[in-house]
């Protein structure tokens, strides 16, 4: 349970974290064919500190890609099935009697690894998605006045089904807000379809691939990132692109303070797939519709996927019209 | 055509005929010239630009033009100025007519501001003032439009509805401010030197000539051209005057014309320098306007002391001298447009000459009579005065006699052999100058001196000065009265003796004077003394009223609304000075990147809405466009400069300017072999 020592940890540089980066890149790549953009920004929300909410269809890669997170990063995983009968107990962990001494004993839940898949978290009742929430936010679990850290680094990657709503309890706006990136694979092209059918049949996708880095560089990477400067006007650019989803006549509510901080530390990890120490206003932008689409709330009635749709598409047309600093 | 375009080539043209006709307005082009334009601006409007076909060929047409008017100026019947101004002209008329393209469009306003410089030199009357504005309000209007028409796509409607009301609102903005500005700036005079017109309608009067002559034909007393104003101390307070305000006198008559004797007294010029007089002179100080376009000083009679004359020229104001003329007549001795000068005159009642304080010369010339003298005059004049010999009486008789007897008219006899005879006995009828030699010369029959005066009668009240018309020039007759001197006696009868014109015209006229005379006072004239002149009476204190003794030292509530004026306007200085401060000086690398962006702008590089350089770079990147191996690097290094912290150092920017430049002189060779 003792975090790593950083002294431990190897110093980076901006151009090695982005080989760093670019490697684990590549590995999800091989899990994970033909979607270079998605990998790229699961490796920047893994940089920047954030969970991450795939939304998509069943059988689109949403497993296998954490599962090829995990690997490539040499973390600890597991893999949670969200029910309708999940209790907080079963993934949190929990007091176990132990004969032997005639003590309780406290029993940690799957939560307790390093990157968690949890998968179908809108099936799910409220009380356990809160449980995996306050986990997420905290990186803590407290159960009976004891409170127990979660290992570092502690990542979260969540799925959900955002076409088929029957028998879930949708995730609140306030909760979505704890995930930085939310994200969806889409279909893959059709030849990299084609190539999936000719050569998933001999290995399966985890085995090609390989562990590039450990514990600790994600640790490191991660100091990395937060030290970035962050220039006055870029951090000003942020909060009038806050301001103007606030101020937008099709958005009931825009982006929050912790969306400010989050887009910030996205926008940092993104700077450093340019190997720069600092955050440009394009960075920003590169980050600006994963991480904030999911965050604001339409005033019109769509669910879902549309939704989000119309929310990436109201925050590009804002990333054109607020100037950015020159 | 696309809407919006053609109300723009009707503002534009119309701007050049404002322009055009500010110097039309001094009336010095040839008329031809005015001919030539008037056609090319109504063909214009029209939208009949029959040059457009054939350019450079009809560009011949000025040279003739120019040929012309060159030979004009050899034959010296056109001033070089003037000549210059009417090529002027026919080049924009020559612009008008051309195919109305962004470059012609440039030239007519350009050959417009030609033309409104030319009217300055020209002429510097209210008439041009208005011609000036409408010139400006028109091409700034056409100017508008053409940038919006510019920022319009092709194929789409141009908003004209819409921007026309801010764009007027615009205009009338920078009017008041062009006024405002006029009228704060510190200003310089300079002296044009050009052939000026005279102001406004001309001169109106005659002026005074060393004879006048009885006879002439046609009608006169119909002119209400205000000559003259003066305010009057003590003020008579009455609205008109009853006064007589002497030009000149008279004493030699021929039987033709009325001549001065005395002695020619030329070359002594006074600078008069007038000191408060005795409390029983009256006090005037006169203005002669343009319109009185004579010399001579007039002043109320019986005039005591003339003096402080002031001219006004184009350069400003200065003091002139004064001379005296035969006849009792006092001339400026330098031309000017207008005059100022202070006089102070006897109450009425008379001169207070006597004979023997005049020139022997002049004794005689008073009892002259014309050798053919018809002798009904002097019958007549005796059967009339029946043996009265006072002087005074027996002038006013033979008036009371001429008022009763004869009648006026306006219209003038035309030249006859005996033109005394012919207005006592043949005519019956006539004009002032009639009744005023009759009378002179029936009383020289009977032995008693008298003279001819010329000069103005009435007085109309006007802004607590009185002012006098053209056609109030009037004649009348001195009557020597031993121990007092001459007295005025006027033969006329009084419903005749001042300004015989319409109400409604003098009224227009001196409504059109007044606003003239503003003009030429606060614009042409307007100088850097007048502007000290401004502030000063803003801040003067208040001048006592008789009676009004309050103990208040208080500066006058003027003063306090030009205090509150004056610090608004600073409040809105410093607003705008402390915004333009406030504003963050560009970062060096912005400058850097917009001399970037310029490049690839000038290079025709496409650019997306909102996209930055770092966007276009990355998107240049992606596409594989020639340039970015090139702008790649400059892109990080303003990055970097911008946003990481570490400033270019010294000549890096124009490094890296010069390799993009390179690289894009490169592409471009490239591209065009």
């Amino acid at each position: 349970m003792n975090q790593p020592a950083r002294v431990l940890s190897p110093v980076l540089s901006p151009a090695s974290a982005r080989s760093v980066m670019e490697r684990i890149a590549t590995q999800l790549g091989r899990a994970v064919q033909g979607k270079e953009p998605q990998t790229q920004l699961v490796v920047t929300c893994l940089v920047s500190g954030g969970h991450v909410l795939l939304e998509d269809v069943p059988g689109v890669g949403k497993t296998t890609l954490a599962e090829a997170l995990a690997r490539a990063c040499g973390l600890s995983f597991a893999r949670v099935q969200f029910t309708a009968d999940l209790m907080p107990a079963d993934i949190l962990g929990a007091q176990v009697f132990h004969a032997q001494t005639a003590t309780f004993q406290f029993r940690p839940g799957p939560l307790f690894r390093q990157l968690v898949l949890a998968d179908e978290l809108n099936r799910a009742p409220p009380r356990t998605q809160s449980a995996l929430l306050e986990a997420m936010a905290q990186g803590q679990v407290s159960l009976d006045g004891a409170t127990y850290p979660l290992p570092a680094p502690f990542i979260v990657v969540a799925t959900q089904n955002p076409v088929d709503f029957s028998g879930t309890y949708p995730l609140p706006d306030s909760q979505l807000d704890r995930f930085m990136v939310r994200m969806s694979l889409g279909h893959p092209a059709p030849d990299v379809e084609a190539r999936l059918l000719a050569t998933r049949g001999s290995t399966p996708p985890l085995d090609v691939v390989e562990t590039v880095t450990g514990p600790e560089e994600v640790a490191s990477l991660r100091t990395l990132a937060a030290e970035l400067k962050l220039d006055g006007t870029v951090a000003d650019y942020v909060v009038r692109l806050a301001k103007a989803t606030r101020e937008h006549g099709d958005i009931e509510r825009g982006a929050s303070t912790r969306a400010v901080l989050a887009l910030g530390a996205a926008a940092r990890a993104q700077a450093l797939w340019d190997s720069r120490d600092f955050v440009t206003p394009g960075d920003v932008r590169a980050v600006l519709v994963p991480c904030w689409a999911h965050r604001v709330l339409l005033r019109s009635a769509v669910q879902g996927v549309t939704a989000r749709d119309e929310a990436a598409h109201l925050l590009e047309e804002l990333a054109r019209k607020v100037p950015a600093p020159r | 055509m696309r809407p919006g375009t053609r109300l723009r080539l009707v503002l534009r043209d119309l701007g050049t005929g404002a322009a055009f006709t500010s110097m039309a307005v001094s009336g010095q082009l040839p008329v031809w010239t005015l001919a030539l334009f008037a056609l090319a601006l109504v063909c214009a409007l029209a939208g009949r630009r029959v040059f457009a076909k054939r350019e450079k060929l009809t560009a011949l047409l000025l040279l003739v033009v120019a040929a012309a008017l060159g030979l004009n100026v050899l034959a010296g019947a056109v001033n070089l100025v003037v000549a210059a101004c009417a090529f002027a002209g026919l080049i924009s008329a020559h612009r008008l007519l051309s195919a109305p393209d962004s470059a012609t469009d440039g030239q007519v306003h350009l050959s417009g501001l030609l033309m409104v410089a030319g009217g300055a030199a020209l002429s510097g009357e209210l008439v041009y003032g208005l011609f000036l504005v409408a010139f400006g309000v028109l091409s700034s209007m056409a100017l508008a439009l053409g940038v919006v028409e510019a920022s319009v796509p092709e194929g789409e409607p141009v908003p004209v509805r819409q921007v026309m009301r801010p764009l007027a609102t615009g205009v009338a903005f920078a009017v008041a401010g062009a006024v405002a500005f006029f009228i704060l700036f510190p200003r310089l005079n300079w002296n044009m030197m050009g052939p000026r017109a005279s102001p406004g309608l001309g001169a109106a009067s005659a002026g005074f000539s060393n004879t006048v002559r009885l006879g002439g034909t046609g009608t006169i007393k119909g002119n209400p051209r205000i000559v003259l104003r003066s305010t009057l101390s003590p003020d008579p307070g009455k609205e008109a005057l009853d006064a007589y305000w002497l030009g000149r006198t008279y004493d030699i008559f021929d039987g033709q014309e009325w001549t001065s004797a005395g002695p020619q007294r030329r070359g002594s010029t006074f600078m008069v320098t007038l000191r408060p007089g005795s409390e029983d002179l009256v006090h005037q100080r006169v203005e002669l306007l343009p319109a009185y376009g004579a010399r001579t000083l007039v002043a109320l009679e019986t005039p005591s002391r003339l003096g402080n004359a002031v001219g006004q020229h184009q350069a400003g104001s200065r003091r002139v001298g004064i001379q005296e003329q035969p006849g009792g007549e006092v001339r400026f001795t330098d031309p000017a447009l207008a005059y100022t000068y202070e006089a102070y005159s006897r109450p009425p009642g008379g001169s207070g000459h006597e004979l023997k304080d005049l020139p022997a010369e002049e004794q005689d010339a008073l009892l002259t009579i014309p050798e053919d003298l018809d002798p009904r005059v002097a019958q007549t004049a005796a059967r009339v005065l029946n043996g009265e010999r006072e002087p005074l009486a027996a002038a006013q008789k033979l008036a009371g006699w001429l008022q009763r007897e004869l009648t006026y008219t306006l219209e003038l006899s035309g030249d006859v052999e005996d033109p005394l005879a012919n207005f006592l006995f043949v005519r019956k009828a006539g004009h002032c100058e009639h009744f005023a030699t009759a009378l002179t010369l029936m009383l020289r029959t009977q032995g008693i001196r008298a003279r001819l005066a010329t000069g103005f009668f009435g007085g109309e009240r006007v802004d607590g000065a009185y002012i006098v018309r053209a056609g109030d020039a009037h004649a009348w007759t001195h009557v020597l009265v031993p121990g007092r001197g001459f007295v005025t006696v006027d033969a006329t009868p009084p419903a005749h003796r001042a300004s015989q014109s319409s109400v409604l015209l003098q009224r227009l006229l001196s409504f059109y004077e007044a606003v003239e005379a503003r003009w030429r006072n606060s614009v042409v004239d307007y100088s850097f003394r007048d502007q000290m002149d401004v502030a000063r009476a803003l801040v003067r204190p208040p001048q006592r009223r008789g009676g009004d003794d309050s103990p208040s030292r208080l500066p006058p509530l003027r003063a306090f609304g030009a205090a509150l004026v004056a610090g608004m306007g600073a409040y809105a200085v410093w607003r705008l000075l402390s915004r333009f401060l406030d504003r963050e000086r560009p970062h060096e690398a912005t400058r850097f990147v917009d001399a970037v962006e310029a490049q690839l702008t000038a290079a025709r590089v496409q650019r997306l809405e909102g996209e930055t350089l770092e966007d276009l770079d990355a998107r240049l990147t992606r596409e594989g466009h020639p340039l970015s191996p090139a702008l790649t690097p400059v892109t990080r290094r303003y990055l970097e400069a911008r946003f990481g912290g570490r400033p270019l150092k010294q000549g890096e920017a124009s490094q890296f300017l010069g390799g993009l430049k390179r690289a894009i002189s490169a592409e471009s060779r490239r591209r065009a072999s």
